[in-house]
């Protein structure tokens, strides 16, 4: 735990449905270092996003819940700290970013506003103070003409504008921790790469953590300086971006990098990874990969993959590096 | 472009416009345009896969509706075998849809809720009158094997399925009448990493297998370079640049396919490359700008570029660039 | 019969095209034979049965598999059930029960005012053999299980007859609207432009006519007749489900499975039949489970002030006849009054169920 920001341990977050319990989050541990950007790699349904949620304590409920598991901030276990408190780091020392940004803004309020009104919530700034924050704040971000800009509604700016909007939003109480959620999922190639690079180098400048979700290992190796992968609520795998790329030891792992097609040279068929996503309905007390594995054995039928470390910080889930 | 035979072409797009009237006002009078397609030719050759790339709001998807007659066009021509299309009368366009078949982005929301894929494949066969009920049921259940389904899967519903198999069963619907063209609009988009491959795959070998050609529009470039021949690419309603798969990504000619191409993450954490990063946002199809519509955000613009419009030229064989640039 | 059927988009619209050819030959017959087979009426219920079959009933049998899915997503919610249960079990008494009751509208004499089961209450009349007002303790009794009204009719078989009348009200004015709704609904937009401009505009007046006062002009005209009464419920009711049906089948022709039939080549006609209509049945079916409360509701309003048809005991009337006793003889208007409590909550209940098993996004 040596100078982690924030340490998740075991987390379980289900889902009671009447279809039954869906175990979006089934024991997820990883840390997340001052000053590093940790990416949460996984397809859709593999519990990434809950996993987030689950940090600020954002997961809807009913139907969902936390059944188990630590969340450290600091010296601060979230899973127990008074709703009061929770609000005052949400947005203030921890810091979110969506999706889809278009609709995680207000419609109604401009863009400086809704930047403005974040500031004043967690800092003690005149209105006048705030309004000039956010200005420059979106002018960090690169919105060109911030001081007119930040007077329009959401809807005059495009995506990737407003993703802009919602990272300088997410800067403005100077959070250690952002945790953004497929920021750059919804937008075009172009736009993504400028995202990507605001990212980069505000969380440099600022030294700040970043934990970064997304299903696109092309931005991964972009951005990330240690990957933690997912599966099916579960832990794959986890290490540096090196160990992950270079080294992969989770069959998952291994198919998700070889199942991409390659930009720089001409293959003639892709190996895909065969099955489908696997329901987070009652999963089995066994791996959850297996159905779809290619080094699948009786014994990953029968019992929980062991949790190995491979070298320093290269651990992984399965049953074939067992001794 | 250079005059060929008409047989050798399967496809031919000559200057295709597809404009939606912007109204305004209570009587709905005709204020503008939104240019979603603005002058584009292009051709494709039997058995081959023509990829489309562009980001979102280029165009290329109207381009796609329209090339099979799902929009009508405002201007240009679409040659079908050397058949004109956009002048068919309604029995001849249905004779054309037995040709040239489309597959969806969406699996979801390209197959009826309320019909069984069985019945969703069978209304090809039924449109078309191809065989009574039993030589009807023989030839779905055929497909759904084709497309690595089980014939019990003819009468289950879509919500049934996931996301790759009901895109499995588009595949199979627009391959009931044998066409001899597929339009594939994002196919692969809305499906997670480790299923794509699937689909690209079975897309590849029923292509070898019936000699299909594709026109197949996505936004990912890996994708676009795995399955095409050729690629052309648009923006804001316009191709910009048409060549050869080797062509376009060993030596991109054209400013924005040369950003394009770098923005591209590589899930390679060593492959650190330069970037080229595009300033800004793309323009409103509804006012581009005047001259090249690429020089608001072009980093080698210069004097001619915001006063003339640039034309797609062939550089060299076969390999066409719209850009002030290269004159 | 399977070209035709292709042609019209299924075997459905054939059966319905012969239905509607057969009443057309029976009003023919009835014009040239000048004898009545059917009243005017007659032929408007049966035309509503035979829609409600065919577009109602039958798809639910050919798409067992759907049905079964449906019903599976709808049994989940308990609510809906016992609203479901609730209803099924009026409407059998409705069907059946007449014919194991007593005459309702006769009155018994020496039986006036009986209070329910169970309740006591002291009644007072003029004895005329002592020229005095007496006083005396009445019982309710087994033989008058649910009381009896102030001319000694019995309540229990009032109750009984007035469901008949009053699910047929909700029913009938129901399919009524819904059939209106739906047609211009679907045709505006399919056919979009001025067509979807103009109709949506007289959806428009419709909802701003004044109902209420045409409806006093109208029965104070006529007699206040049921079926006219059904029919002005059901030619006034429309709007909203022109509306909805529009807007459902306008985001269902974006959608792809739509491009893709007609990039098969289907007609015009397949796909609103085949494709269009049964994808904005689920909706109907909702609106029309939450519409025939509103309407049974609106019919007991009427006949409340005084609007509807005296010939008719339904609950609304039932209830106007108790509510000038309702210091003594209370169970008079409180019996009808909790059916209609009861079937409006039951449908609404089963409505709501079946909205949230027909959406898709719900997780039920």
């Amino acid at each position: 735990m040596d100078n982690a920001i924030l340490s998740v341990r075991d987390l379980r977050t289900h889902f009671f449905t009447k279809s039954g319990v869906v175990k979006a989050a089934d024991g997820i541990s990883f840390d997340l270092r001052e000053g590093e950007t940790l990416c949460l790699v996984g397809e859709s349904g593999c519990g990434k996003t809950v996993t987030a949620l689950s940090i600020l304590r954002l997961v809807d409920s009913p139907p969902g819940r936390t059944v188990g598991g630590e969340i450290w901030y600091h010296q601060e276990d979230l899973l127990h700290s008074s709703p009061a408190r929770l609000r005052a780091i949400r947005g203030n020392r921890i810091a979110m970013i969506f999706q889809d940004p278009q609709s995680s803004l207000n419609p109604i309020f401009t863009v400086g506003d809704q930047i403005a009104e974040q500031i004043k919530l967690h800092r003690h700034l005149g209105k006048r103070e705030a309004w000039d924050l956010a200005v420059s704040l979106m002018d960090q971000v690169g919105i060109p003409q911030a001081r007119q800009r930040a007077r329009e509604y959401p809807h005059q700016f495009s995506g990737g504008m407003n993703q802009r909007v919602l990272i300088a939003a997410a800067l403005s109480c100077d959070p250690e921790v952002i945790i953004a959620d497929e920021p750059t999922t919804a937008l075009d190639v172009t736009i993504k790469a400028q995202i990507l690079d605001i990212l980069k180098r505000l969380t440099e400048e600022r030294r700040m953590s970043l934990l970064f979700i997304t299903h696109d290992l092309g931005v991964v190796a972009e951005i990330a300086d240690r990957i933690v992968v997912m599966y099916g609520g579960r832990l794959a795998e986890s290490g540096t971006s090196a160990d992950i790329f270079d080294n992969p030891k989770h069959p998952y792992t291994w198919g998700l990098i070889k199942c991409l097609p390659d930009m720089s040279r001409d293959q003639d068929r892709l190996t895909p990874i065969p099955g489908t996503i696997p329901s987070l309905i009652d999963p089995p007390q066994s791996c959850i990969f297996h159905p779809r594995c290619p080094r699948g054995m009786p014994v990953c039928t029968r019992e929980m993959p062991p949790q190995i470390t491979i070298s320093g910080e290269h651990t992984v889930v399965c049953q074939l590096y067992k001794l | 472009m250079k005059k060929k035979t008409q047989n050798d072409k399967l496809l031919e797009v000559e200057n295709l416009r597809k404009y939606y009237p912007i109204t305004a006002g209570l009587f709905h009078s005709r204020v503008g345009d939104i240019k979603a397609v603005d002058g584009v030719s292009f051709h494709i050759e039997p058995r081959e896969t023509l990829g489309l790339v562009g980001e979102s709001g280029c165009g290329k998807s109207t381009l796609g509706r329209t090339v099979l007659r799902l929009e009508e066009p405002t201007a240009g021509r679409v040659l079908f075998r050397g058949q004109d299309i956009t002048r068919l009368d309604r029995k001849g366009l249905k004779s054309m849809r037995r040709e040239a078949q489309m597959i969806f982005q969406d699996p979801q929301s390209s197959l009826d809720p309320r019909m069984t894929v069985g019945d969703s494949i069978d209304e090809a066969l039924l449109i078309h009158d191809m065989g009574d009920a039993r030589e009807r049921l023989r030839r779905v259940e055929e497909l759904l094997d084709r497309v690595g389904l089980e014939s019990y899967h003819y009468r289950r519903y879509p919500h049934e399925f996931s996301g790759a198999q009901k895109q499995r069963v588009g595949i199979a619907r627009a391959l009931a009448v044998n066409p001899n063209l597929i339009v594939a609009d994002e196919p692969v988009s809305a499906l997670d990493v480790s299923i794509q491959a699937q689909i690209l795959n079975l897309m590849m070998d029923l292509r070898d297998e019936y000699g299909l050609s594709y026109l197949f529009i996505a936004h990912d470039l890996s994708v676009i370079r795995h399955i095409s021949h050729r690629v052309a690419v648009m923006y804001l309603g316009k191709i910009v640049e048409l060549a050869t798969k080797e062509d376009m990504f060993g030596d991109p000619l054209h400013p924005y396919t040369v950003a394009l191409l770098s923005s591209v993450p590589i899930p390679d954490p060593h492959r650190k490359k330069e970037r080229i990063l595009l300033t800004g946002d793309v323009p409103s199809p509804a006012a581009p700008p005047p001259g090249c519509n690429f020089h608001t955000r072009c980093p080698r613009a210069f004097d001619i570029c915001p006063r003339e419009e640039p034309f797609l030229k062939e550089l060299a064989p076969n390999h066409w660039v719209s850009c002030h640039l290269y004159r | 019969m399977s070209r035709l059927s292709a042609r019209l988009g299924g075997v459905r619209n054939a059966l319905f095209l012969l239905a509607v050819l057969g009443l057309g030959l029976i009003l023919l017959a009835d014009i040239l034979l000048v004898d009545h087979i059917l009243d005017p009426w007659g032929y408007f219920n049966l035309f509503f049965i035979i829609t409600a079959l065919l577009y109602g009933v039958y798809p639910l049998f050919v798409n067992r598999r759907l049905t079964r899915y449906y019903w599976e997503r709808t049994r989940r919610n308990r609510i809906a059930i016992l609203g479901l249960a609730f209803i099924a079990f009026l409407t059998l008494v409705a069907l059946v029960g007449p014919l194991f009751i007593p005459d309702p509208t006769r009155g018994n004499i020496g039986e006036e005012d009986m209070p329910p089961l169970g309740i006591s209450y002291e009644q007072s009349f003029y004895d005329a053999d002592s020229g005095r007002i007496v006083s005396q303790v009445v019982t309710g009794t087994w033989a008058r299980p649910l009381g009896t009204d102030d001319r000694g009719r019995d309540l229990l078989a009032m109750l009984i007859s007035g469901a008949r009348i009053s699910l047929r009200v909700g029913l009938q004015a129901i399919l009524v609207s819904i059939s209106i709704g739906v047609i211009i609904g679907l045709v505006s937009a399919y056919r979009g432009g001025v067509v979807d401009q103009v109709l949506m505009r007289f959806t428009d007046i419709m909802m701003t006519f004044p109902t209420f006062i045409l409806l006093v002009l109208v029965v104070s005209i006529f007699d206040a007749n049921l079926n006219l009464i059904i029919l002005f419920i059901g030619i006034f009711g429309w709007t909203g489900a022109a509306r909805m049906v529009r807007s459902e089948a306008l985001s269902l022709r974006t959608r792809d499975f739509i491009t893709a039939s007609r990039s098969l080549g289907a007609s015009d006609s397949r796909i609103i039949f085949r494709h269009l209509m049964p994808n904005v049945m689920s909706i109907i079916i909702v609106m029309m489970t939450l519409g025939i409360p509103s309407v049974i509701l609106a019919e007991a309003a009427l006949s409340f002030i005084g609007l509807g048809d005296p010939t008719v005991a339904s609950w609304g009337q039932i209830l106007k006849a108790g509510q000038e006793s309702l210091d003594t003889t209370w169970w008079v208007a409180v019996e009808p009054g909790i059916m209609l409590f009861l079937t409006v909550l039951a449908f609404n209940f089963f409505g709501d169920g079946l909205r949230d098993a027909f959406d898709p996004r719900s997780q039920v």
